[in-house]
């Protein structure tokens, strides 16, 4: 893990190369632009508000920022995993004619996302003051967060962009496995209006979905940053913290044991 | 530890690949995890992998610039992608030293949207250049490219000769300890041309090591000091490259002539090995030809022919017994083509003597040309017919023909 970690940084400047790349390319040949990274999420918002917005606006004050401070870290882990997954798999003209570190690759596509979204918080603040919702000192515990958040993506884009290559099922597959965790995510619904499952109470269902869904601890924590403007709640993000660094440590070694057929696979 | 003369050092080196044409034997998700479930490890079983390297052991000196040739699906390109560390062995060691670049394909990275300044900073960094090196040698790179005002402008509106050329000035501005090449020293125009050829015999002086891969043989003989002959995925021969280039023209013209005869020849079979001379020989050969050796008039032997200089082919021969023998010599252009043919009874021979032709004036144009020398027993022609080049200078005017001509008013 250190190893692949390490050797990460060492190409470091590819991979910022290959971000900027990645960032300039995406809306070069559009009329908007860079306007993109703004426009994106916000039209994104703004369908849910429409069709949740109905349902939810009687419980949760400020719904379209309530919405936004899920959405967007949200966004930053869907769109990194479903363009990680392919990241490797699609770029035979890299892979097969250059000595090239694979792991930059799923990185790129992470680092871009992250741009993206540190892009994006400043709509988030505006929509905030909108709302009349002025930012507190709580905002500096956005960096232990997004440090998780992105260690975790990091280890769930390396294991499936490394699969992928083998196995070209998981694309399909991934597709949908995001789109159930958003759904399992509380993204559009209160975690506090999680119905009880079965035979468990409703805090038990709430603590079920905090242990098995790291994203909704994650959203929690923005959410208890950017919206209720509390200290976010150590004891769930510290575990997704833990359980990153196991699931880093289990990716890398797939990685690396898999990384020789890269080449003649992709 | 390797002696520090060595830029690469292969030792037993295999390579197989897993076969994915065969039906049901695609990994998918269930085989892996029924495979992964009874804790299976892969194994190589026989039949569902192609070996594409058997065995390679090969030296290649510091500063040396070395050929390596053979037929398609022979292992070139593995043995290359194997030294640029894109593919890792199957078993075996293979070291490089030094820093290693590799021109495989040109322009790896290259995106259409990005002007040609902007790819350069792209491709320089794949490529392993730190940015202060690829801001040193930027002016470099453009001038070299020759782009004009076009190295502004997105790369995909560039002609395809521009895209070489940009590519081609990247990769050869790396500044590499070894320098491997695929195939691409034929980039853009004849003026282009010339510069990368100046541009790699820069390399070669300033003792770079340089591993080529071609087809094109007479680059081989005449650029590079050494030749490699991969056959079979295995080395068939390793030596000065005029010897092992000579070798390898003769055993493909050997298995194209069993071709003929048999209707079919290890040269229809991807990834087979040339048959070895003693095997296609099969058995004591009624004649041989020994030699050829092509002369002008006062009996030397230059580089190359002047258009109008007299040329004289001659062919020494040896028969077992006393046998009809009719000798046959093609002369065909480089891209192919038949020139022209000319047979000639010798009429009944016996033991061993010298035939000649000869010719008068030349009257080619200027260029490379094959000689094919074939002779015949009895009606059983010889199993090593004789192929070689012949290098005609050039002249004033182009084309096939030279005939001797006069302008005048």
């Amino acid at each position: 893990m250190i190893r692949n970690l390490t050797e990460l940084y060492q190409y470091r400047a590819l991979l910022i190369a290959l971000s900027i790349r990645e960032l300039k390319a995406r809306y070069r040949a559009s009329v908007l632009g860079f306007l993109w990274t703004f426009l994106n999420p916000t039209l994104n918002m703004l369908v849910y508000v429409l069709v949740f917005g109905m349902v939810m606006r009687a419980s949760v004050p400020n719904y379209a920022y309530y919405l936004f401070t899920g959405l967007l870290p949200w966004l930053y882990f869907s769109s990194s995993v479903l363009g990680g997954t392919s990241s490797i798999s699609d770029r035979k003209d890299l892979l097969t004619k250059v000595r090239f570190p694979a792991q930059v690759l799923p990185a790129t596509v992470v680092l871009t996302n992250l741009i993206n979204f540190l892009l994006s918080l400043p709509l988030l603040l505006g929509l905030g003051l909108f709302f009349g919702v002025v930012p507190s000192w709580h905002i500096v515990f956005l960096v232990p967060v997004l440090l998780v958040q992105t260690f975790f993506i990091l280890a769930v884009t390396y294991l499936f962009a490394a699969l992928n290559v083998a196995f070209r099922d998981l694309q399909h597959i991934v597709g949908n496995l995001v789109q159930m965790a958003f759904f399992l995510t509380p993204v559009l619904w209160d975690l506090k209006s999680a119905p009880a499952i079965g035979s468990l109470t409703k805090e038990e269902s709430q603590q079920l979905l905090l242990t098995f869904n790291p994203m909704a601890s994650v959203v929690a924590s923005y959410r208890d940053i950017f919206y209720e403007q509390r200290l976010p709640n150590w004891q769930p993000l510290l575990s997704v913290a833990a359980l990153s660094l196991v699931l880093m440590w289990i990716s890398t070694n797939v990685f690396e044991r898999r990384r020789e057929e890269f080449a003649e696979l992709v | 530890m390797t002696p520090s003369g060595d830029a690469i050092v292969i030792n037993n080196l295999f390579k197989s690949f897993k076969k994915t044409s065969k039906k049901n034997e695609h990994t998918t998700v269930k085989s892996e995890l029924v495979r992964l479930l009874k804790g299976q490890r892969r194994l190589v079983e026989p039949g569902t992998h192609i070996e594409a390297l058997r065995g390679v052991d090969l030296r290649i000196p510091k500063g040396a610039t070395v050929g390596i040739i053979g037929r398609n699906g022979s292992g070139k390109s593995t043995l290359l992608k194997l030294m640029t560390g894109i593919y890792s062995p199957t078993t075996g060691t293979i070291d490089v030293h030094g820093r290693v670049s590799a021109l495989l394909e040109l322009g790896a990275g290259f995106h259409p949207d990005f002007t040609g300044r902007e790819n350069i900073l792209i491709n320089g960094i794949i490529l392993g250049m730190s940015r202060g090196e690829l801001k040193e040698r930027m002016p470099g790179i453009i001038e070299f490219a020759e782009l004009g005002d076009f190295i502004d402008e997105p790369v995909r509106t560039y002609s395809s000769g521009m895209f070489m050329r940009l590519a081609f000035a990247v990769a050869t501005h790396v500044d590499p300890d070894v320098l491997i090449i695929d195939e691409i020293l034929s980039v853009g125009d004849e003026h282009f041309g010339r510069k990368s050829q100046t541009k790699m015999n820069e390399f070669r002086r300033s003792g770079k090591t340089i591993v080529l891969v071609t087809h094109d043989l007479a680059t081989v003989q005449n650029w590079c000091s050494a030749a490699a002959w991969i056959d079979g995925g295995r080395i068939r021969m390793y030596g000065d490259a005029p010897s092992v280039v000579n070798e390898y023209r003769r055993a493909v013209a050997a298995a194209e002539a069993e071709g003929q005869k048999t209707g079919h020849s290890a040269l229809d079979q991807p990834g087979l090995a040339l048959p070895t001379m003693d095997e296609v020989q099969g058995g004591v050969p009624l004649g041989t030809i020994a030699a050829v050796r092509l002369k002008d008039g006062k009996g030397a032997t230059p580089a190359a022919f002047a258009p109008a200089a007299p040329l004289t082919v001659e062919v020494d021969w040896a028969v077992r017994e006393k046998a009809k023998v009719r000798f046959g010599i093609d002369l065909m252009s480089a891209d192919g083509r038949l020139v022209f043919s000319t047979g000639w009874d010798g009429g009944e021979l016996s033991g061993s003597g010298t035939a000649r032709l000869e010719l008068a004036r030349l009257g080619l144009g200027g260029g490379v040309y094959e000689l094919l020398v074939s002779a015949a027993g009895n009606g059983e022609p010889v199993k090593n017919p004789f192929r070689l080049a012949l290098h005609v200078a050039p002249t004033e005017g182009v084309g096939l023909l030279r005939p001797e001509l006069r302008w005048s008013l």
